[in-house]
Protein backbone atom coordinates (compact mmCIF):
# COMPACT_ATOMS: atom_id res chain seq x y z
CA UNK A 1 0.00 0.00 0.00
CA UNK A 2 1.31 3.43 -1.10
CA UNK A 3 0.78 7.01 -0.33
CA UNK A 4 -1.45 9.11 -2.82
CA UNK A 5 -1.50 12.53 -3.42
CA UNK A 6 -4.02 14.46 -5.84
CA UNK A 7 -2.69 17.99 -6.15
CA UNK A 8 -5.55 20.71 -6.29
CA UNK A 9 -7.21 21.97 -9.75
CA UNK A 10 -9.94 24.73 -9.56
CA UNK A 11 -12.57 22.38 -8.73
CA UNK A 12 -11.24 19.93 -6.78
CA UNK A 13 -9.28 19.81 -3.54
CA UNK A 14 -5.85 18.77 -2.33
CA UNK A 15 -6.14 15.54 -0.88
CA UNK A 16 -2.60 13.46 1.00
CA UNK A 17 -3.59 10.05 2.04
CA UNK A 18 -0.75 8.96 4.36
CA UNK A 19 0.22 4.82 4.90
CA UNK A 20 1.57 6.39 8.64
CA UNK A 21 -2.87 6.64 9.28
CA UNK A 22 -3.46 10.35 7.98
CA UNK A 23 -5.69 11.52 5.74
CA UNK A 24 -5.48 15.15 4.75
CA UNK A 25 -8.27 16.93 2.43
CA UNK A 26 -8.39 20.42 1.44
CA UNK A 27 -10.02 23.19 -0.23
CA UNK A 28 -12.87 23.22 -3.07
CA UNK A 29 -14.97 20.32 -4.04
CA UNK A 30 -16.64 20.89 -7.56
CA UNK A 31 -15.45 17.91 -9.86
CA UNK A 32 -16.73 17.21 -13.30
CA UNK A 33 -17.52 13.49 -12.09
CA UNK A 34 -17.36 13.63 -8.60
CA UNK A 35 -17.75 9.65 -8.57
CA UNK A 36 -15.01 9.03 -10.44
CA UNK A 37 -12.46 12.00 -8.87
CA UNK A 38 -13.42 9.96 -5.09
CA UNK A 39 -13.40 6.28 -6.01
CA UNK A 40 -9.66 6.02 -6.08
CA UNK A 41 -9.39 7.76 -2.22
CA UNK A 42 -12.38 5.51 -0.97
CA UNK A 43 -10.91 2.51 -2.37
CA UNK A 44 -7.57 3.84 -0.42
CA UNK A 45 -9.52 4.22 2.48
CA UNK A 46 -10.70 0.60 2.01
CA UNK A 47 -7.55 -1.13 2.06
CA UNK A 48 -6.19 0.75 4.86
CA UNK A 49 -8.44 -0.65 6.54
CA UNK A 50 -7.70 -4.23 5.34
CA UNK A 51 -3.90 -3.91 5.39
CA UNK A 52 -2.36 -5.63 8.15
CA UNK A 53 0.59 -3.62 8.47
CA UNK A 54 -1.91 -0.43 8.65
CA UNK A 55 -1.43 1.99 11.82
CA UNK A 56 -3.79 1.32 14.78
CA UNK A 57 -4.88 5.19 14.20
CA UNK A 58 -6.30 7.52 11.75
CA UNK A 59 -6.49 10.83 11.69
CA UNK A 60 -8.66 12.60 8.63
CA UNK A 61 -8.49 16.44 8.85
CA UNK A 62 -10.89 17.60 6.27
CA UNK A 63 -10.86 21.95 5.43
CA UNK A 64 -13.19 21.84 2.31
CA UNK A 65 -14.50 25.15 1.93
CA UNK A 66 -16.95 25.45 -1.05
CA UNK A 67 -18.90 21.99 -2.33
CA UNK A 68 -21.48 20.65 -4.36
CA UNK A 69 -24.04 18.64 -3.81
CA UNK A 70 -22.42 15.39 -4.96
CA UNK A 71 -19.81 15.77 -2.82
CA UNK A 72 -21.71 15.96 -0.07
CA UNK A 73 -22.58 12.33 -0.95
CA UNK A 74 -19.62 10.59 -1.34
CA UNK A 75 -18.24 12.40 1.82
CA UNK A 76 -21.35 10.76 3.76
CA UNK A 77 -20.45 7.37 1.75
CA UNK A 78 -16.60 8.74 3.07
CA UNK A 79 -18.28 8.80 6.33
CA UNK A 80 -19.96 5.45 6.65
CA UNK A 81 -16.53 3.71 5.76
CA UNK A 82 -14.79 5.22 8.63
CA UNK A 83 -18.03 4.20 10.90
CA UNK A 84 -17.54 0.80 9.62
CA UNK A 85 -14.70 0.21 11.07
CA UNK A 86 -14.75 2.72 14.39
CA UNK A 87 -14.14 -0.57 16.90
CA UNK A 88 -10.93 -1.81 15.28
CA UNK A 89 -9.45 1.51 14.66
CA UNK A 90 -8.59 4.55 16.55
CA UNK A 91 -10.70 7.41 14.43
CA UNK A 92 -10.22 11.22 14.49
CA UNK A 93 -11.62 13.66 11.89
CA UNK A 94 -10.76 17.01 12.76
CA UNK A 95 -13.50 18.94 10.24
CA UNK A 96 -11.80 22.43 9.95
CA UNK A 97 -13.98 25.42 9.24
CA UNK A 98 -13.44 28.88 7.94
CA UNK A 99 -15.22 31.22 10.77
CA UNK A 100 -16.58 33.08 8.26
CA UNK A 101 -18.18 29.79 6.03
CA UNK A 102 -21.53 29.28 7.90
CA UNK A 103 -21.54 26.57 5.24
CA UNK A 104 -19.19 24.49 5.69
CA UNK A 105 -19.29 24.49 10.08
CA UNK A 106 -22.88 23.66 8.92
CA UNK A 107 -21.82 20.35 7.36
CA UNK A 108 -19.70 19.27 10.05
CA UNK A 109 -22.21 19.61 12.04
CA UNK A 110 -24.02 17.08 10.14
CA UNK A 111 -21.93 14.78 10.28
CA UNK A 112 -21.83 14.47 13.82
CA UNK A 113 -25.35 14.43 13.88
CA UNK A 114 -25.49 10.90 11.30
CA UNK A 115 -22.58 9.43 12.97
CA UNK A 116 -22.78 9.45 16.83
CA UNK A 117 -20.01 7.20 17.41
CA UNK A 118 -17.55 8.90 15.45
CA UNK A 119 -15.26 11.22 17.15
CA UNK A 120 -15.48 14.50 15.09
CA UNK A 121 -13.94 17.47 16.22
CA UNK A 122 -15.28 21.24 14.57
CA UNK A 123 -12.37 23.19 14.44
CA UNK A 124 -12.88 27.13 13.74
CA UNK A 125 -10.11 28.90 11.92
CA UNK B 1 -39.89 -23.16 23.99
CA UNK B 2 -37.72 -25.66 22.94
CA UNK B 3 -40.12 -27.87 21.54
CA UNK B 4 -41.75 -24.81 19.48
CA UNK B 5 -38.33 -24.20 17.38
CA UNK B 6 -37.94 -28.38 17.08
CA UNK B 7 -41.44 -28.27 15.04
CA UNK B 8 -40.79 -24.28 13.47
CA UNK B 9 -41.51 -25.17 9.06
CA UNK B 10 -38.73 -25.00 7.52
CA UNK B 11 -40.68 -22.61 4.77
CA UNK B 12 -41.31 -20.24 8.14
CA UNK B 13 -37.79 -19.97 8.86
CA UNK B 14 -36.78 -19.18 5.77
CA UNK B 15 -39.34 -16.43 5.49
CA UNK B 16 -38.29 -14.53 8.89
CA UNK B 17 -35.02 -14.43 7.47
CA UNK B 18 -36.47 -12.67 4.23
CA UNK B 19 -38.01 -10.65 6.35
CA UNK B 20 -35.74 -10.08 8.55
CA UNK B 21 -32.89 -9.05 5.39
CA UNK B 22 -36.23 -6.87 3.86
CA UNK B 23 -36.40 -5.18 7.23
CA UNK B 24 -32.43 -4.23 7.43
CA UNK B 25 -32.86 -3.30 3.44
CA UNK B 26 -35.86 -0.97 4.00
CA UNK B 27 -34.12 0.58 6.77
CA UNK B 28 -30.68 1.14 4.67
CA UNK B 29 -32.98 2.22 1.96
CA UNK B 30 -34.83 4.88 4.22
CA UNK B 31 -31.75 5.98 5.51
CA UNK B 32 -30.28 6.46 1.96
CA UNK B 33 -33.53 8.82 1.15
CA UNK B 34 -33.45 10.82 4.22
CA UNK B 35 -29.48 11.29 3.65
CA UNK B 36 -30.54 12.35 -0.22
CA UNK B 37 -32.97 14.44 0.88
CA UNK B 38 -30.87 16.01 3.82
CA UNK B 39 -27.60 16.62 1.16
CA UNK B 40 -30.43 18.40 -1.66
CA UNK B 41 -31.69 20.78 0.94
CA UNK B 42 -28.35 21.79 2.15
CA UNK B 43 -27.17 22.00 -0.85
CA UNK B 44 -29.92 24.55 -1.86
CA UNK B 45 -29.32 26.00 1.32
CA UNK B 46 -25.48 26.55 0.45
CA UNK B 47 -26.07 27.63 -3.74
CA UNK B 48 -28.45 30.67 -2.60
CA UNK B 49 -25.71 31.60 0.56
CA UNK B 50 -23.30 31.53 -2.64
CA UNK B 51 -25.70 33.17 -5.12
CA UNK B 52 -26.40 36.48 -2.39
CA UNK B 53 -23.00 36.50 -1.93
CA UNK B 54 -21.82 37.00 -5.54
CA UNK B 55 -24.71 39.27 -5.68
CA UNK B 56 -23.45 41.36 -2.94
CA UNK B 57 -20.33 41.13 -4.63
CA UNK B 58 -21.33 42.03 -8.37
CA UNK B 59 -23.06 45.08 -6.70
CA UNK B 60 -19.96 46.00 -4.83
CA UNK B 61 -17.60 45.84 -7.85
CA UNK B 62 -19.90 47.73 -9.64
CA UNK B 63 -19.88 50.36 -7.27
CA UNK B 64 -16.32 50.65 -7.09
CA UNK B 65 -16.15 50.77 -10.74
CA UNK B 66 -18.36 53.56 -10.34
CA UNK B 67 -16.49 55.35 -7.56
CA UNK B 68 -13.00 54.81 -10.03
CA UNK B 69 -15.01 56.57 -12.64
CA UNK B 70 -16.02 59.56 -10.95
CA UNK B 71 -12.94 60.18 -9.19
CA UNK B 72 -11.18 60.15 -12.60
CA UNK B 73 -13.64 62.94 -13.38
CA UNK B 74 -12.95 64.92 -10.05
CA UNK B 75 -9.38 64.45 -10.90
CA UNK B 76 -9.72 65.42 -14.34
CA UNK B 77 -11.38 68.40 -13.54
CA UNK B 78 -9.27 69.30 -10.65
CA UNK B 79 -5.96 69.00 -13.17
CA UNK B 80 -7.71 71.18 -15.59
CA UNK B 81 -8.90 74.38 -13.07
CA UNK B 82 -5.82 74.25 -11.58
CA UNK B 83 -4.26 74.76 -15.06
CA UNK B 84 -7.01 77.40 -15.80
CA UNK B 85 -7.12 79.20 -12.23
CA UNK B 86 -3.86 80.10 -13.24
CA UNK B 87 -5.27 81.62 -16.28
CA UNK B 88 -7.82 83.22 -14.88
CA UNK B 89 -10.47 81.20 -16.45
CA UNK B 90 -13.66 81.30 -14.94
CA UNK B 91 -15.08 78.34 -12.64
CA UNK B 92 -17.15 75.97 -15.63
CA UNK B 93 -14.47 76.78 -18.62
CA UNK B 94 -12.68 73.63 -18.76
CA UNK B 95 -16.46 72.15 -18.50
CA UNK B 96 -17.90 73.40 -21.34
CA UNK B 97 -14.38 72.72 -23.29
CA UNK B 98 -14.74 69.01 -23.00
CA UNK B 99 -18.40 69.78 -24.24
CA UNK B 100 -17.47 71.16 -27.26
CA UNK B 101 -14.55 69.31 -27.67
CA UNK B 102 -16.95 66.02 -27.73
CA UNK B 103 -19.21 67.79 -29.76
CA UNK B 104 -17.01 68.82 -32.50
CA UNK B 105 -15.18 65.47 -32.21
CA UNK B 106 -18.50 63.31 -32.68
CA UNK B 107 -19.32 65.52 -36.03
CA UNK B 108 -15.88 65.64 -37.16
CA UNK B 109 -16.30 61.63 -37.70
CA UNK B 110 -14.88 60.65 -34.45
CA UNK B 111 -15.75 57.32 -32.80
CA UNK B 112 -18.16 57.77 -29.60
CA UNK B 113 -15.18 56.01 -28.10
CA UNK B 114 -12.48 58.45 -28.95
CA UNK B 115 -15.18 61.52 -28.48
CA UNK B 116 -15.38 60.56 -25.08
CA UNK B 117 -11.50 60.48 -24.09
CA UNK B 118 -11.34 63.81 -25.82
CA UNK B 119 -13.72 65.19 -23.39
CA UNK B 120 -11.96 64.13 -20.62
CA UNK B 121 -8.53 65.04 -21.91
CA UNK B 122 -9.35 68.12 -23.41
CA UNK B 123 -9.71 70.13 -19.81
CA UNK B 124 -6.19 69.22 -18.89
CA UNK B 125 -4.90 71.12 -22.02
CA UNK B 126 -3.39 74.54 -19.80
CA UNK B 127 -2.02 72.30 -16.62
CA UNK B 128 1.67 73.34 -17.49
CA UNK B 129 0.18 76.90 -16.57
CA UNK B 130 1.28 75.50 -13.27
CA UNK B 131 4.67 75.89 -13.33
CA UNK B 132 4.84 79.13 -15.24
CA UNK B 133 5.54 82.04 -12.55
CA UNK B 134 2.52 84.48 -11.16
CA UNK B 135 4.51 87.50 -12.16
CA UNK B 136 3.93 86.49 -15.69
CA UNK B 137 0.58 84.75 -15.33
CA UNK B 138 -0.70 87.49 -13.45
CA UNK B 139 0.80 90.76 -15.22
CA UNK B 140 -1.87 93.24 -15.83
CA UNK B 141 -0.79 94.61 -18.67
CA UNK B 142 0.95 93.18 -22.01
CA UNK B 143 3.47 90.58 -21.70
CA UNK B 144 6.87 91.64 -22.83
CA UNK B 145 8.52 89.48 -25.43
CA UNK B 146 10.79 87.60 -23.08
CA UNK B 147 7.56 87.08 -20.96
CA UNK B 148 6.06 85.79 -23.77
CA UNK B 149 8.62 83.07 -24.88
CA UNK B 150 8.23 81.97 -21.20
CA UNK B 151 4.60 82.08 -21.05
CA UNK B 152 4.89 79.87 -24.14
CA UNK B 153 6.64 76.86 -22.30
CA UNK B 154 3.48 76.10 -20.67
CA UNK B 155 2.37 73.87 -23.23
CA UNK B 156 6.18 71.88 -23.71
CA UNK B 157 5.59 71.80 -19.55
CA UNK B 158 2.37 70.45 -20.09
CA UNK B 159 3.34 67.80 -22.10
CA UNK B 160 6.67 66.88 -19.92
CA UNK B 161 4.15 66.40 -16.86
CA UNK B 162 1.58 64.21 -18.67
CA UNK B 163 4.05 62.11 -21.37
CA UNK B 164 4.95 59.29 -19.16
CA UNK B 165 1.97 58.22 -18.24
CA UNK B 166 0.97 55.37 -20.57
CA UNK B 167 -2.84 55.09 -19.99
CA UNK B 168 -4.40 56.05 -23.18
CA UNK B 169 -6.29 59.11 -21.42
CA UNK B 170 -2.96 60.82 -19.95
CA UNK B 171 -1.60 60.62 -23.63
CA UNK B 172 -4.38 61.83 -25.21
CA UNK B 173 -4.19 65.21 -22.74
CA UNK B 174 -0.39 64.78 -23.01
CA UNK B 175 -0.46 65.67 -26.91
CA UNK B 176 -3.36 68.06 -26.49
CA UNK B 177 -1.59 70.22 -23.75
CA UNK B 178 1.74 70.07 -26.48
CA UNK B 179 -0.49 71.16 -29.37
CA UNK B 180 -3.24 73.26 -28.64
CA UNK B 181 -1.40 76.48 -29.27
CA UNK B 182 -0.80 75.58 -32.64
CA UNK B 183 -2.69 76.68 -35.98
CA UNK B 184 -3.79 75.48 -39.20
CA UNK B 185 -1.70 78.02 -40.94
CA UNK B 186 1.71 76.76 -39.17
CA UNK B 187 1.95 80.03 -36.99
CA UNK B 188 1.43 78.35 -33.72
CA UNK B 189 3.66 77.25 -31.26
CA UNK B 190 5.87 75.65 -29.94
CA UNK B 191 6.33 73.79 -32.57
CA UNK B 192 4.10 75.60 -35.88
CA UNK B 193 2.81 72.19 -36.97
CA UNK B 194 0.56 72.83 -40.03
CA UNK B 195 -2.56 71.45 -41.12
CA UNK B 196 -3.09 67.48 -40.66
CA UNK B 197 0.27 67.36 -38.77
CA UNK B 198 -1.44 68.92 -35.79
CA UNK B 199 -3.73 65.74 -34.03
CA UNK B 200 -6.87 65.72 -34.44
CA UNK B 201 -7.12 66.25 -30.98
CA UNK B 202 -5.38 69.33 -30.61
CA UNK B 203 -7.50 70.91 -33.57
CA UNK B 204 -10.58 70.51 -31.60
CA UNK B 205 -9.16 71.82 -28.51
CA UNK B 206 -7.72 74.79 -29.34
CA UNK B 207 -11.15 75.69 -31.00
CA UNK B 208 -13.59 74.95 -28.14
CA UNK B 209 -10.62 76.53 -25.93
CA UNK B 210 -10.67 79.43 -28.05
CA UNK B 211 -14.80 79.70 -28.52
CA UNK B 212 -15.17 79.67 -24.83
CA UNK B 213 -12.33 82.00 -23.69
CA UNK B 214 -13.96 84.84 -25.71
CA UNK B 215 -17.08 84.52 -24.97
CA UNK B 216 -16.22 84.42 -21.18
CA UNK B 217 -15.99 87.61 -19.28
CA UNK B 218 -12.65 88.51 -17.25
CA UNK B 219 -11.74 90.81 -14.69
CA UNK B 220 -10.02 92.70 -17.31
CA UNK B 221 -12.03 92.39 -20.48
CA UNK B 222 -16.16 92.00 -20.67
CA UNK B 223 -16.90 89.19 -23.28
CA UNK B 224 -16.97 89.52 -26.59
CA UNK B 225 -19.96 89.93 -28.42
CA UNK B 226 -21.38 86.75 -30.57
CA UNK B 227 -21.47 88.31 -33.90
CA UNK B 228 -17.60 89.56 -33.15
CA UNK B 229 -16.74 85.85 -32.35
CA UNK B 230 -18.34 84.24 -35.39
CA UNK B 231 -16.58 87.53 -37.55
CA UNK B 232 -12.92 86.21 -36.09
CA UNK B 233 -13.99 82.48 -36.77
CA UNK B 234 -14.62 83.37 -40.77
CA UNK B 235 -11.64 85.27 -40.70
CA UNK B 236 -10.12 82.42 -38.69
CA UNK B 237 -11.34 79.79 -41.11
CA UNK B 238 -8.38 77.89 -42.05
CA UNK B 239 -5.72 80.18 -40.35
CA UNK B 240 -5.73 79.47 -36.99
CA UNK B 241 -8.62 76.66 -37.27
CA UNK B 242 -9.02 73.79 -39.07
CA UNK B 243 -11.57 74.74 -41.81
CA UNK B 244 -13.69 71.52 -41.38
CA UNK B 245 -14.14 72.56 -37.55
CA UNK B 246 -15.25 76.11 -38.37
CA UNK B 247 -18.07 74.52 -40.73
CA UNK B 248 -19.24 72.00 -38.01
CA UNK B 249 -19.41 74.90 -35.69
CA UNK B 250 -21.58 77.15 -38.03
CA UNK B 251 -23.29 74.12 -39.53
CA UNK B 252 -24.17 73.42 -35.70
CA UNK B 253 -24.34 76.31 -33.77
CA UNK B 254 -27.53 75.66 -31.70
CA UNK B 255 -26.35 72.68 -30.27
CA UNK B 256 -22.68 74.95 -29.34
CA UNK B 257 -25.09 77.70 -27.79
CA UNK B 258 -27.64 75.11 -26.28
CA UNK B 259 -23.87 73.61 -24.05
CA UNK B 260 -22.69 77.62 -23.10
CA UNK B 261 -26.11 77.98 -21.66
CA UNK B 262 -26.08 74.48 -19.86
CA UNK B 263 -22.66 74.90 -18.36
CA UNK B 264 -22.66 79.06 -18.05
CA UNK B 265 -21.10 80.44 -14.95
CA UNK B 266 -23.29 81.30 -11.85
CA UNK B 267 -23.75 85.25 -11.42
CA UNK B 268 -21.18 86.47 -9.58
FE1 LIG C 1 -2.91 77.23 -23.27
FE1 LIG D 1 -8.37 77.11 -21.67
Amino acid sequence: MNNLKVEATQYTPEISLETYGEINIKGKSYPENTFEFYMPILHWLRTYFTEPNAPHSLTVNVEITYFNSSSSKLFFDFFDILDANKENFNITVNWIFDRENDSAKEAGEDFIEDFTDLTIHLIAK
Amino acid sequence: MEQHEVIKNPLIVELELLRVNFDKTTEKLIKDIQRHEKIMTKADKRQKQEYDELQRKFAEVEALQQEIEETQKEVIFTMGSIGESRSKETGNHVRRVAEYSKLIALHYGLCEHDAEMLKQASPMHDIGKVAIPDAILNKPGKLTPEEFEIMKKHTELGYDMLKHSHRPLLQTAAIVAYEHHEKFNGQGYPRGLKGANIHIYSRITAFADVFDALGNQRCYKPAWKDEDIFNLFHQERGEHFDPKIVDIFFKNLSEFLYIREMFKDPVA
